[in-house]
C-alpha cells in the first residue's frame, strides 16, 4: 500500500491527522473497488475517504483515473464490485430497488452534459427533480403540489433564469442549461450534492460562474459537495478539500491550501497524452 | 511574382506503400461477389426460367388488360354497398392501427435493450411478442382469426391489430434504443420510478417520432386492410374475391382502381401529416 503511506506522510508533514476519515461524516467510502466486467480491468482499486458536513470536496486526476466511476458509485448509477459506501448512516450496496429510490431522492446530482430533457420546458425540467417525492397519479398528470412549484420559481430566480421559465430546455445556452441542472438538483432538498464534471462542457468564464454559483448555493443550503472536476485551477479556487486520484488509487487527500506543486506532479505523473 | 517549379517543395519518397485493397480482404471480397453472381446464374438455369417468355408476357398482359378489363365498371364501385365496404375497410384499418399502436408502446418499452424493465425476463418476452406478430403474414393472421371467430370485421380488425403490433413495435423499440440516456440517468438519480422515468425522460425524446410511426402504421394497415377481406376478414376485399372468382374482369378493374386511388390518398395524407410533425421537432 505504497500510495497510502505517501499520503499519510504527506499529511503528517503538514500537521494534519493521518486518517482523513472524520467522525462527523455524511458519506464514508471504504475500500471501494469497481470493475465493469468480471474479467475486465479494475477501475477503482480500493478507495477510502469520508465527506463531512461542510466539505466542498473536489476529486481531481488525469482522465481514466476513475473519478466519474467513483462519483457514480455513490448513488449506484454504477454498481460497486467490492467495499462499502455508507451514506447518511446507511449502507448503500445492499439496498433493494425501492430503498435505493428513497435514498437517491436525498442525493442531488449535476451532470457534465446537463442531462436535461430537451423537449420539455425549463419549469418541467426543474419540477422533475421532485419526482421521487411525487405520487404516480400526480406525476402522470404533471400536477405538482403548489409548494413544489413555489420552490421551483424561487430556485429559478436564484439561479437567474426567471425570464426563461417556459422556454424549452434546448433553447438555452450551455451555462443556462447547467443552471437548470443546478435548480433541478436543489429541488430535491438534497443532503449531499454529487457533481460529475459540471463545467467541462462550458467555456472557462462560464465554468467559473457556475462553480461560484454552486459553492454559494451549497453554503446557503448547507449541503456538502463531492465534485469531480478535471480543471485543477478551478478546483483549487472553488473547493476547500481535494482528493487526488490516479489509476484507481487515491493519491492525495487534504485541504486545498495544503496542495503543493509536487502533489500535483505526482497525481498527474502517469498521464499519457 | 510568378511561381516556378523550383518554388514548390518536393515531397520525399514515401517510406511505405499504401493501398486501399490489401491482399486477403480484397481477395475474399472478390470471391464472395463472384459466388453470389454464380449462385444467381445457377438459380436462373436450375429454375429453367425462359427469358423470352417473360418478355413476351408484357404485350400479352397489355392485350388482356385492354380487351377484358377495359372499360372499368365504375357503376359497380359507386354502388352504396360497395362504398359501405370501403368505409368498413377504413374503420378496420383505423381500429387495428389504434389498438396495435396502443399495445405496441409498452411492448416496445420491454423490448428496448437500453431501458427495458429487466434484461433477463422482460426483454426476451417483449422481443418475442413483437417478432411473433411480425413473422406471420397478416393474411395468415386473418385466416387464423376467421377460423376461430368466424367471418367478419372482428377477425379482420384483430388480424390488423396483431399486424400493427409487429410493425409499430419494431419501429418503436428501434427508436427507443436510439435515445439519449443522459436524461434517463438524471431521472433515475432523483429517485423516479420506472414509469416516471419513461414518462419524463423517454417519451419527450420519442414523442414526435412515435407520432410519425403511428401515422405510417395506419397507412400500411390500410393497405393490408384491403386484402384482409379477401380471406373473410370483412371490408372491400370480399368484393375483390367475389368478382375475380366470377371472372367479372371489368368490375375487378374498377375495384383495383379504387384501391390504387385510396392507397395513394392514404400515402399522400400520411406523408403530409408526418412532414408537419417532423417540423415540430
Amino acid at each position: 500500500m505504497r500510495h497510502e503511506t505517501i499520503i499519510a506522510e504527506g499529511r503528517a508533514e503538514r500537521g494534519l491527522p493521518a486518517n482523513p476519515v472524520g467522525a462527523m461524516s455524511i458519506l464514508e467510502v471504504r475500500n471501494l473497488k469497481v470493475s465493469y466486467t468480471a474479467s475486465g480491468p479494475q477501475i477503482l482499486k480500493g478507495i477510502d475517504f469520508a465527506v463531512g458536513g461542510d466539505d466542498f470536496c473536489a476529486v481531481i486526476g488525469p482522465s481514466g483515473a476513475g473519478k466519474s466511476t467513483l462519483i457514480r458509485c455513490i448513488n449506484r448509477l454504477v454498481e460497486p464490485t467490492e467495499g462499502d459506501i455508507i451514506l447518511f448512516g446507511q449502507s448503500v450496496r445492499p439496498l433493494g430497488a425501492g430503498d435505493l429510490r428513497r435514498l437517491r431522492r436525498r442525493i442531488g446530482m449535476i451532470f457534465q452534459e446537463f442531462n436535461l430533457v430537451n423537449r420539455m420546458s425549463v419549469m418541467d425540467n426543474v419540477l422533475s427533480g421532485r419526482l421521487g417525492y411525487t405520487g404516480a397519479f400526480r406525476s402522470f398528470f404533471k400536477a405538482f403540489p403548489k409548494e413544489d412549484i413555489d420552490r421551483a420559481l424561487h430556485l429559478l430566480e436564484r439561479v437567474g433564469l426567471s425570464d426563461h421559465i417556459d422556454k424549452r430546455a434546448d433553447a438555452l445556452s450551455g451555462g443556462q442549461r447547467q443552471r437548470v441542472g443546478i435548480a433541478r438538483a436543489l429541488m430535491q432538498k438534497p443532503e449531499i450534492l454529487l457533481l460529475d464534471e459540471p463545467t467541462s462542457a462550458l467555456d472557462p468564464k462560464i465554468s467559473r460562474d457556475v462553480m461560484g454559483l454552486i459553492r454559494e448555493l451549497a453554503a446557503e443550503f448547507k449541503v456538502p459537495v463531492l465534485c469531480n472536476i478535471h480543471d485543477v485551477q478551478l478546483a483549487l479556487e472553488t473547493c476547500n478539500r481535494i482528493i487526488g486520484m490516479q489509476d484507481g488509487y487515491k493519491k492525495f487527500d487534504g485541504p486545498s491550501e495544503g496542495m503543493r506543486k509536487q502533489d500535483l506532479d505526482e497525481i498527474y505523473a502517469m498521464e499519457v497524452l | 511574382m510568378s511561381i516556378t517549379a523550383t518554388d514548390i517543395p518536393t515531397i520525399p519518397a514515401p517510406k511505405r506503400e499504401w493501398s486501399r485493397y490489401r491482399h486477403p480482404q480484397s481477395t475474399i471480397r472478390f470471391a464472395v461477389i463472384l459466388a453470389i453472381l454464380a449462385f444467381l446464374g445457377w438459380s436462373v438455369a436450375f429454375l429453367n426460367i425462359d427469358l423470352s417468355r417473360i418478355l413476351g408476357a408484357f404485350p400479352r398482359l397489355a392485350e388482356i388488360l385492354a380487351t377484358r378489363y377495359f372499360p372499368p365498371d365504375l357503376d359497380y364501385v359507386t354502388d352504396a354497398d360497395f362504398v359501405r365496404s370501403v368505409i368498413r375497410t377504413l374503420e378496420m384499418s383505423l381500429l387495428g392501427g389504434f389498438f396495435g399502436v396502443l399495445f405496441s408502446i409498452p411492448l416496445a418499452w420491454l423490448a428496448a435493450r437500453n431501458i427495458t424493465v429487466s434484461r433477463r425476463i422482460a426483454y426476451p418476452l417483449g422481443r418475442f411478442a413483437i417478432m411473433g406478430s411480425r413473422s406471420i403474414h397478416e393474411t395468415i393472421w386473418t385466416i387464423l382469426f376467421v377460423t376461430v371467430l368466424g367471418f367478419g370485421m372482428l377477425a379482420g380488425t384483430l388480424a390488423l391489430t396483431v399486424f400493427c403490433i409487429g410493425f409499430a413495435g419494431k419501429l418503436f423499440s428501434d427508436e427507443l434504443e436510439a435515445i439519449d440516456m443522459g436524461p434517463v440517468e438524471a431521472m433515475r438519480s432523483v429517485g423516479a420510478s420506472p414509469l416516471q422515468v419513461f414518462q419524463y425522460a423517454v417519451l419527450p425524446q420519442v414523442r414526435v417520432a412515435f407520432t410519425g410511426i403511428a401515422i405510417y402504421t395506419w397507412d400500411v394497415a390500410f393497405r393490408a386492410a384491403t386484402v384482409v377481406g379477401f380471406f373473410g376478414g370483412g371490408g372491400m376485399g370480399w368484393y375483390l374475391k367475389r368478382t375475380t372468382q366470377q371472372l367479372e374482369s371489368t368490375r375487378v378493374a374498377a375495384i383495383l382502381l379504387v384501391i390504387v386511388g385510396l392507397v395513394l390518398l392514404a400515402e399522400i395524407g400520411s406523408g403530409w401529416l408526418r412532414r408537419k410533425i417532423g417540423n415540430m421537432r
